[in-house]
């Protein structure tokens, strides 16, 4: 009998146990639940962290967790543990200017750009705000890029909550000092681990052809065009950098273009004697390193058919003057024919195209235009573009003010119409004949919605060449693109040169508290202290006695009474 | 800071039963085994007011007031009241006076209330960092809600403990027991939601 209790007792420890156990694992599972709770959540894109030869540029750091700051500010306040929220639109250059050049610490940067505005109607004058605004964003992003900034910079767009976040926060900041922990206030978080370096980046080369007609007496190769387009983009968020102008409306000509030549040479009859080659390059924004890879790849041959290449950037947003960049004398006969030819339908169109010559210096690393990199190869080259002079390095290459609306498709739809024709005059010879092949209202005609789908898309897609995977959904669209109109179409994926090197963690989420302060708190445990000391005292009273209340606080006097 | 939140708004929400327990003599007779057996019978009277709301009550559509749903919400509602009763009457206690034993029922009841009702809110939503009211506000509740239970078990205890009342209260005594049990529904005004809440 005893065992028997002795067993009973034995298997009533092990459930005991096991309820110690599993209560144990309820009250650590409870310790880990964190549910986010925050007051907003707003997405924000970081900037742009990237190492040039070795030197640190743009922002070094991801997490944020300070209070929020806003102007106008006491003058010499501490900002290290404070985000400064600056909207755009006000923004003002010398402080901004005085804490970046200076290296002043920060707790973080927050930076409001404004909602993107409805789309304009097309053919209109930009306002005088929207080119205020670009001016602003264009200084900022260069200030930017241009600098070591040792705490997180972020992009968010202004919204009502945001707004109403930003007022408060100027509210409380005009009784002068910035929030702290002590002063209550809003607290801004974001939890992003700490960026790392991308291990390998690859930029990808997509090139298409199109094989001209070869009689039957040639032997000799066809002679061969080129047309050429960077597609990707830098700017300071490059989350953001979605390029329409740099270079989206050079990479929608190129398609069009493509997609119209391969009409024509669908036909035995219609083909020209002309192979085509179509080169979406990558690397643009870093000295065309993609191009000059993808020109090292040539076979010999092929690099010494091509009679000249076009090179196409950034054609999407002008009124009635281009211009031709060159890098050989604009007095040789090769670049006089391509100037011609195209200065021929531009005057036909109402187009004025000007012709810049920049003379390639070898040992300069920099490379301003694409058609340079060609030029170094022995190859006759020009760049077609609005831009009337060189981009200084990581300039244009389709930045913070870059959108949809600073695009104009009619623009785009004049320079293919322009680009479209020339190219085909020159190769079915009909040089200086007033001839329209893309007339509108034909079969051959620029199709304005595929010209705007495009523009959509690219301008709905960051393309930072370095953070696009080799799989990349936007270059297998540009692929399958460029098989639609052209045969082998193949990819080519090269390393980045070694002088850059770029980290990722390109947009995160923040979580805006409203905190309360420590003094807050203390007051209220002091409160409610003394709220549950009065109904001890209370409870005591009415329910032992008066006496009972003074004799608990008399007892160890009492005591010693007793004792002696 | 937000524990140090936490830790306030948990002692507003529990601190007033360890205080009444410690302040009255209750801490003297040691009634603990009371207020725990209280506790216990409040944990089965939720789960069976639970069980019964979930079978028997239908989500009405358009929020019209049927009286059915109001009947069988009161009807519910008596289980408490039942509870209340099996807590003072049919349990064994120790040796102690009536005056101490409702008080100690009433402790343990609105103490497994609060805990039921108020920590895991309390744990899970004071700890982040965003600073509301709310849980200031739950904290008093709490509060209100020990010396309502309090008083429900002064007055099961004068229905179902004292033999010998005086004629004259007998029915105001049920009279405020019937109100009480059907309070809930009285005061709802357009609150499902403030039902359900004092429901539960």
């Amino acid at each position: 009998m005893a065992g028997r209790r002795r067993g009973r007792c034995g298997g009533g420890v092990e459930v005991l146990e096991s309820i110690y156990s599993v209560v144990a694992l309820v009250l650590i599972l409870v310790a880990c639940v964190e549910l986010g709770d925050a007051a907003t959540a707003v997405d924000v894109y970081r900037l742009i962290q990237y190492d040039l030869a070795g030197v640190p540029y743009g922002s070094r750091f991801g997490g944020l967790n300070h209070h929020a700051g806003a102007f106008p500010f006491a003058p010499g306040a501490d900002f290290s543990r404070t985000v400064v929220m600056m909207p755009v639109r006000e923004l003002n250059f010398t402080f901004l200017r005085e804490y970046i050049i200076n290296k002043q610490q920060l707790g973080g940067l927050l930076f409001l750009l404004p909602q993107k505005v409805s789309k304009k109607i097309v053919g209109e004058i930009k306002s005088k705000d929207d080119g205020l605004m670009r001016k602003i964003l264009v200084e900022l992003e260069q200030l930017l890029i241009h600098a070591s900034i040792p705490y997180p910079v972020y992009f968010a767009f202004e919204d009502d909550k945001i707004n109403a976040l930003l007022a408060d926060v100027r509210r409380s900041d005009a009784t002068g000092q910035p929030a702290t922990a002590t002063t209550g206030g809003y607290k801004l978080v974001v939890s992003s681990p700490e960026p790392k370096k991308l291990s390998s980046p690859t930029i990808t080369n997509i090139q298409g052809w199109l094989p001209g007609l070869k009689g039957d007496g040639d032997t000799n190769q066809l002679p061969t065009i080129a047309v050429v387009a960077p597609y990707d983009t830098f700017g300071a968020a490059p989350a953001l950098s979605v390029g329409s102008d740099g270079n989206g409306s050079g990479v929608v000509a190129l398609l069009e273009i493509a997609r119209l030549f391969s009409r024509l040479y669908s036909n035995p009859k219609t083909r020209g004697r002309y192979n085509l080659l179509f080169g979406l390059t990558s690397g643009g924004p870093y000295n065309y390193n993609g191009t000059l890879k993808w020109l090292r790849s040539f076979d010999q041959r092929l690099r010494e058919s091509i009679d000249y290449a076009i090179c196409l950037n950034s054609i999407g947003s002008w009124n009635n003057e281009l211009w031709i960049h060159v890098s050989k004398p604009p007095e040789n006969a090769y670049i006089k024919q391509v100037h011609e030819s195209l200065s021929d339908v531009a005057k036909e169109q109402g187009v004025t195209i000007g012709i810049k010559h920049k003379k390639i210096n070898i040992s300069d690393p920099r490379v301003a235009w694409e058609h340079e990199q060609f030029s170094r190869l022995r190859i006759t080259a020009v760049t077609l573009s609005e831009l009337s002079a060189a981009p200084e390095l990581l300039k244009n290459t389709g930045g913070l003010y870059d959108t949809r609306d600073s695009v104009d498709e009619a623009a785009v739809y004049r320079s293919i119409r322009l680009i479209a024709e020339s190219l085909a005059r020159h190769i079915y010879g009909y040089q200086g004949r007033n001839i329209q092949i893309f007339a509108d209202n034909s079969s051959l005609a620029v199709n304005p919605s595929y010209v705007k789908s495009w523009l959509d898309l690219l301008s709905r897609t960051p393309r930072v060449g370095p953070f696009l995977s080799k799989t990349d959904p936007i270059i297998s669209a540009l692929k399958k693109e460029l098989s639609d109109h052209t045969v082998e179409v193949h990819l080519q994926h090269e390393m980045i040169d070694g002088m850059f090197s770029f980290y990722d963690s390109t947009r995160a989420t923040l979580y805006i508290y409203q905190v309360a302060s420590v003094a807050f708190d203390l007051l209220l445990l002091l409160v409610l202290g003394s709220y549950l000391i009065l109904l001890f005292s209370f409870l005591v009273i009415t329910t032992r006695g008066l006496d009972d209340l003074i004799n608990m606080f008399r007892r160890p006097p009492s005591r010693k009474v007793k004792a002696s | 800071m937000t524990v140090f939140h936490f830790f306030n708004c948990a002692i507003l929400t529990f601190g007033p039963h360890a205080v009444y327990y410690s302040a009255t003599p209750l801490s003297e007779y040691d009634t603990i085994g009371t207020s725990a057996k209280a506790a216990a019978v409040y944990l089965g009277t939720a789960l069976v007011k639970l069980v019964c709301l979930a079978t028997f009550l239908k989500e009405s559509e358009n929020g019209n007031f049927d009286p059915y749903q109001e009947l069988l919400k009161v009807l519910i509602n008596f289980i408490d009241v039942a509870g209340l009763y099996f807590a003072l009457t049919q349990l064994t206690h120790r040796n102690i006076s009536q005056n101490h034993k409702f008080q100690a029922v009433g402790l343990g009841w609105a103490f497994a209330d609060s805990v039921l009702h108020r920590l895991a809110p309390l744990w899970v939503g004071a700890r982040g960092l965003e600073f509301t009211w709310e849980y200031v506000f739950q904290g008093l509740e709490a509060n209100a809600n020990l010396v309502l239970n309090l008083s429900l078990a002064a007055l099961g205890s004068l229905m179902w403990l004292r033999k010998n009342k005086p004629r004259i209260l007998i029915p105001i005594i049920y009279a405020c027991a019937g109100v009480l049990a059907t309070m809930p529904s009285i005061t709802r005004s357009d609150g499902k939601y403030l039902f359900i809440t004092t429901m539960w």
